[in-house]
C-alpha cells in the first residue's frame, strides 16, 4: 500500500505559517521571472485566478478582491518543505520525496490502521510545521495520488465526496461499489500522468471519468496512446506497474502553450515567452529521462478579434542531433521563432512543442555507423543541466534559466521583486519573525 | 546560530532531505556536547523568534533576547507562549479558565488579553529557552 502526502498550496501556506493575518485571504505566490502566479490559496482559486496566470492580468483584484501577491521565497518553502518530508519519512520504511511538496509512503508490509496513522501524520506536521496535509492511500502508486485528490478535494468543496474520505482518504478501505463510485465522480483528467492534451482525446474516445478509464481495455490504449496510459489504466485496476522511484513512462510529444491575456507585437516579448516555454518543456523532457529529435515554436494572432490581420505560422526545426540540453532546445526554438514572426501582427498565442521523442538510452542505442553519434555528455552538459533541474526543483521552477527567458532587470521589476518577498523566517538569523514582549 | 541537525537527535528519522551536514562523532569516538541535542527536542518543530519588548523580564525575558520556539509542545496553563494576536505575535503566559484561553504579561501595567468570538489568541509555539549575550 502506497501513500501520498501533500502540502495543500504550499507556498502559501508556507507564508501563512509565519504571517497568520494572511489565513482567509486570497494569496498568490509569484515566480521571480515572469510574474506569474505559482501557487494559490483556496480563495485565490475561487476569485478565477489560474495556474501561471500572468500577474498583470489579476492584479487588478488587489483593489477589488483585497488579493495578496507575494514573490516566491524560496529559502523558506524549502526549509519547510525538509521539515515535513523528515516528519513524514517516519512514519513508513520507505520514502520517496516527489517534489518540493509530496513524497510517496511505501506502507508495504505495514500493518496499521492506515486512516488513524494518515490522521496522526497530518495533525502532527500541522502542529509541527503549521503546514496542511492531505494524503491518500491507495494500492498502487497512481490510485494513492487519486486518493490523495479525492481527500483534498472532499476537503475544499463540501459536497463534492463523502466526508469521511476529506483531508484523509484511504481507497483499501472503501468496497467494490464505493471505490467505483468515487471514480464515477471524478474527471479523467485528475488521474496522475493524463495530462492537459490526453483528457480531451480520451473525452473524444468516451471516457471521462476515472471510472471510464479504470473499464477500458489497457492493450488497447496502450495501442492507442502510449505504454504510460496502458499502465494507468493497470494502475487504476489495483495491478502495480510503478514502483518506488518509478516515475510515468515518457510522453510522445510535449508541450507548452498559453493564450495571453493582451496581445503581443514586439519580438523581444515573444522572444522571453518562448524560451520560458521552452526551458519548461525541456525540464520535462529530462523529468521523463527522454532526448527530442526536434522543437516546434508556434505563435498566432486571435480569430475572435476580428478586426486584426490574421498570422498563425509555425515552424518545425529538426536538431542536428536529439537533446535534452535546456541550452540548445531553447536556441533551437528562437531560431525557429525568428523564422516565423512578422511585425505589425497582435500575436494572442504562442507554443513550444518537442517532438521526436525517444528515451536517453534508446538514443544511445540506437545510432549507427551513419549517423550522427549521440553524444549525451559533451563538457560535462548533462551535469550542468540536472544541476539546473535540481536547483528548479528545490528552489522551485525557473529559479535558474537561461538567460533569453528571464526578465530585463529593469528597476522597477527589480523593486517589486524586492517588496513583495517575505523575509526568509528560518534561514536568516537577521530575518526572524519578531515577538512582542 | 542554533542549526538543525537530523543525524544528531535519535528520534530524528532517516530520510533523503538533509537538513543540516557534519558528523556528530570525532576521529576520537567521543561525541562533543552539542547545544542543538541540549536545547532542541524537536528539530522539525523548533523555530527562532527575536524578542521586542520587556513585559516578560519577571519570567526571565528580556528585550533583544533570541526565542527558542517549540511547536511539538501542548502549551499547557502558565507557560511561556509565542500566540498570535490579530496581526501580531506576542510572547506571554498563557491562562486557561475553563473555555476560555488568555494572555498575561509578566508586568502588571499590561493588560490581560482574552480570546473572543472577533479577535481570537492562537498558540502558536512554547519558549523553551532565550539566548542572550551577557555584557561585560
Amino acid at each position: 500500500m502506497f501513500a501520498l502526502v501533500d502540502v495543500n498550496n504550499m507556498y502559501v501556506s508556507c507564508e501563512r505559517v509565519f504571517r497568520p493575518s494572511l489565513n482567509g485571504r486570497p494569496v498568490v505566490v509569484l515566480s521571480n521571472n515572469d510574474g506569474a502566479c505559482i501557487a494559490r490559496s483556496n480563495e485565490a482559486k475561487d476569485l478565477g485566478v489560474q495556474m501561471a496566470q500572468p500577474w498583470f492580468e489579476v492584479r487588478h483584484l488587489e483593489r477589488s478582491a483585497g488579493l495578496v501577491a507575494l514573490s516566491a521565497n524560496f529559502e523558506l518553502y524549502g526549509d519547510m518543505s525538509s521539515r515535513m518530508m523528515s516528519l513524514a519519512a517516519a512514519y513508513a520504511p520507505r520514502q520517496e520525496v516527489y517534489s518540493i511538496d509530496e513524497c510517496f509512503l511505501d506502507f508495504s508490509g505495514v500493518a496499521c490502521d492506515r486512516a488513524e496513522t494518515g490522521r496522526d501524520l497530518r495533525r502532527k506536521v500541522l502542529q509541527w510545521t503549521g503546514l496542511p496535509t492531505s494524503i491518500g492511500f491507495g494500492p498502487t502508486k497512481t490510485l494513492a495520488k487519486l486518493a490523495n485528490h479525492v481527500a483534498k478535494t472532499a476537503d475544499r468543496r463540501p459536497g463534492s465526496y463523502s466526508p469521511a474520505l476529506a483531508q484523509v482518504c484511504d481507497f483499501g478501505a472503501l468496497g467494490a461499489a464505493e471505490l467505483d463510485e468515487v471514480m464515477r465522480r471524478t474527471d479523467v483528467a485528475a488521474v496522475w500522468g493524463v495530462g492537459r492534451k490526453t483528457a480531451p482525446r480520451l473525452q473524444q474516445a468516451g471516457i471521462r471519468t476515472v471510472l471510464d478509464l479504470k473499464r477500458a481495455d489497457a492493450a488497447s490504449l496502450g495501442r492507442q496512446f502510449s505504454v504510460l496510459m496502458q499502465k494507468t489504466v493497470l494502475e487504476l485496476q489495483g495491478t502495480a506497474c510503478l514502483e518506488m522511484d518509478d516515475a510515468p513512462a515518457p510522453n510522445r510529444q510535449i508541450m507548452c502553450s498559453r493564450s495571453f491575456g493582451s496581445p503581443v507585437t514586439e519580438l523581444p516579448d515573444l522572444i522571453e515567452v518562448v524560451s520560458g516555454f521552452a526551458s519548461r518543456v525541456a525540464q520535462r523532457l529530462r523529468e521523463q529521462r527522454g532526448v527530442a529529435g526536434a522543437v516546434q515554436v508556434f505563435i498566432a494572432t486571435s480569430p475572435h478579434r476580428r478586426h486584426d490581420r490574421q498570422h498563425a505560422p509555425s515552424a518545425p526545426l529538426p536538431l542536428p542531433r536529439p537533446s535534452a540540453d535546456t541550452r540548445e532546445l531553447v536556441s533551437a526554438a528562437v531560431r525557429a521563432l525568428r523564422g516565423i514572426y512578422l511585425p505589425g501582427y497582435r500575436y494572442a498565442k504562442a507554443g513550444v512543442m518537442l517532438a521526436e521523442l525517444q528515451g536517453e538510452k534508446q538514443a544511445q542505442g540506437s545510432q549507427d555507423l551513419f549517423d550522427e553519434p549521440v553524444v549525451l555528455q559533451p563538457d560535462g552538459r548533462r551535469n550542468l543541466m540536472d544541476t539546473m533541474d535540481a536547483l528548479n526543483e528545490r528552489f522551485g521552477r525557473d529559479a535558474v534559466v537561461i538567460g533569453s527567458a528571464a526578465r530585463p532587470a529593469g528597476p522597477s521589476a527589480h523593486a517589486s521583486r524586492q517588496e513583495r518577498r517575505s523575509p526568509r523566517y528560518t534561514t536568516r538569523l537577521d530575518e526572524i519573525v519578531v515577538a512582542t514582549a | 546560530m542554533l542549526r538543525e541537525r537530523s543525524a544528531g537527535a535519535a528520534s530524528a528519522p532517516r530520510t533523503r532531505v538533509a537538513i543540516s551536514f557534519g558528523s556528530p562523532a570525532s576521529e576520537s569516538g567521543v561525541t562533543r556536547l552539542d547545544l542543538n541535542e541540549i536545547l532542541v527536542r524537536h528539530p522539525q518543530a523548533a523555530f527562532l523568534m527575536r524578542i521586542t519588548g520587556s513585559a516578560m523580564r519577571e519570567a526571565g525575558i528580556e528585550d533583544g533576547d533570541l526565542a527558542l520556539v517549540d511547536r511539538a509542545a501542548d502549551a499547557s496553563h502558565g507557560q511561556v507562549v509565542i500566540a498570535v494576536h490579530g496581526d501580531e505575535f506576542l510572547s506571554r503566559r498563557l491562562c486557561r479558565r475553563g473555555d476560555g484561553l488568555g494572555l498575561q504579561a509578566t508586568a502588571p501595567a499590561v493588560p490581560e488579553i482574552w480570546a473572543t468570538a472577533d479577535l481570537g489568541v492562537d498558540v502558536w509555539g512554547v519558549v523553551t529557552h532565550v539566548i542572550r549575550p551577557v555584557s561585560s
